[in-house]
């Protein structure tokens, strides 16, 4: 089980969503992304996103604006 | 993977205007309060760029401004947050259990905030093309994205309309579907006049969505013309959907009381079928769904929180979990005849000391204990011995009666 790091500080939609699906693409089941974004756009199409694929999702939220968006490559 | 246990006093899934507001409630009331959101904390009110009919705010405010104040302040509250998504709920009992991925959160109260999502179309290939791959329901999220472009926007109704005109201000043309005829919107009447007049806007009546088609990302949304059943191919680059909400009660269905669309049913205290557990919001079935009315339900369910833990501590130590054998007096404090009982209660219980216990119950703020004690109506009293009620009498009463009724 390998986890891997995005950064997509900075980045608005739907660049986070776009690069988070195909790094995700690239990973084996049962790795780990954690995707880092600051555009509270987001932070409503890239969990939403990853559920609906059936990936288990949780978020920390760094500081006020910045989260980290934790995704399980669940199958 | 063994699941963590945390335990709170209230647990509220849904981080949207409804539950901060209960947030804040209960954070002020100092309970220990979890509120969990499974993605942006804001809730819908963040998809709108513009709120102007929420009171204070005269200038207006865009929905993620004022939600971020709403998070704040239930956060100056000490209410915890916790971002993931809730997988199941056992809520029957006096101990509920919130689960989500990791963890199970225990609580005494449960309220229920968790709105609604975005409603789909059911058009064919819809499921191809959602969020980044061109079909959207946040203008507020991608319109920047759409600088120069055409979209198309489906729906009449108050969020179709009024996005769809803050579309106007980065896209180059904003087609809208309407499945009335001509000149028949949702909407409300000024919304509908700036955007008959607004030279980007154009509208396709008695139309629904019949396919979205594409290449990888959508480039064509086929609508069916209601009247004739023709089709219409109208090139685009990217749609959005404002065709109203649907609530999420999939996780209650089992437990708690929905209607027919799957809202919830609560009464004007926001209590649900189940005793403990509260719902507020749009997640309700309500009349008007807006942030100022989810901010009412959310306080007055936070308030029946606290009402609600401090009556189940009540009942459980000092009435049911009483050593000795107990009466309770339901009175009112406003209701002269409950008032002219207070001497003939108080004079039983000098009498009895250290043989029976006698708690008086007052009413006026919370019928919650008469509730469980299974009484309708005061004045009455209730004997209850080894935790069990044995027997109660409703009206007016003397020593004798009190005796009586208490076997002495």
């Amino acid at each position: 089980m390998k986890e891997y790091t995005l950064d997509c500080l900075g980045e608005a939609c739907p660049v986070p969503l776009m690069k988070t699906e195909k790094k995700i693409n690239s990973m084996e089941v049962g790795d780990v992304l954690v995707v880092q974004i600051d555009h509270s756009c987001a932070m409503k199409n890239v969990p939403e996103w990853a559920r609906t694929q059936g990936y288990n999702v949780e978020i920390e939220e760094v500081e006020d604006g910045e989260w980290e968006v934790v995704i399980e490559k669940t199958k | 993977m063994d699941k963590k246990v945390e335990q709170y006093d209230v647990v509220i899934i849904g981080g949207g205007a409804a539950g901060l507001t209960a947030g804040i409630y209960c954070g002020r009331a100092r309970l220990n309060t979890l509120l969990i959101e499974k993605s942006l904390v804001g809730g819908l009110a963040t998809y709108t760029n513009e709120i102007e009919n929420y009171p204070g705010f005269p200038e207006g405010s865009t929905g993620l401004g004022l939600m971020e104040l709403f998070h704040k302040q239930a956060k100056k509250f000490g209410v915890k947050f916790k971002l993931t998504d809730v997988k199941g709920v056992s809520l029957e009992g006096e101990k509920k259990i919130v689960e989500t991925f990791r963890t199970n959160y225990e609580a005494k109260v449960v309220i229920i905030a968790s709105g609604g999502k975005p409603r789909l179309t059911g058009a064919k290939n819809e499921d191809l093309y959602l969020y980044d791959k061109g079909i959207s329901f946040c203008a507020t999220c991608d319109a920047a994205a759409n600088t120069g472009k055409t979209v198309m926007v489906i729906g009449s109704g108050d969020a179709a309309i009024e996005e769809g005109m803050f579309l106007t201000k980065f896209a180059d043309k904003v087609i809208v579907s309407v499945m009335h005829d001509e000149g028949i919107m949702d909407c409300n009447e000024i919304a509908k006049g700036q955007a008959l007049a607004n030279p980007k806007m154009e509208f396709i009546w008695n139309s629904v969505v019949e396919e979205f088609a594409g290449d990888g990302h959508l480039n064509e949304v086929v609508l069916k013309n209601t009247k004739n059943d023709s089709l219409i191919r109208v090139p685009v680059d990217s749609c959005f959907l404002f065709i109203g909400y649907l609530p999420n009660t999939e996780l209650f269905r089992d437990v708690i009381e929905l209607n027919r669309p799957g809202y919830v049913i609560t009464n004007e205290k926001m209590e649900t079928n189940v005793p403990g557990v509260f719902a507020a919001g749009d997640v309700r079935d309500k009349f008007l769904k807006q942030v100022a009315t989810a901010v009412g339900d959310g306080a007055i369910a936070g308030y029946g929180a606290e009402k609600y833990i401090a009556e189940s501590e009540i009942f459980e130590s000092q009435i049911m979990g009483s050593e000795l054998p107990g009466i309770v007096f339901l009175w009112n404090a406003v209701m002269p005849e409950c008032r002219a009982l207070l001497p003939v209660i108080e004079a039983f219980e000098e009498k009895y000391k250290g043989k029976i216990k006698v708690t008086k119950v007052d009413i006026y703020k919370s019928k919650g204990l008469a509730d469980r004690l299974e009484m309708d109506e005061v004045p009455a009293l209730v004997y209850i011995k080894e935790g069990k009620i044995i027997k109660s009498r409703k009206g007016s009463f003397t020593e004798t009666d009190l005796e009586e009724l208490s076997a002495l």
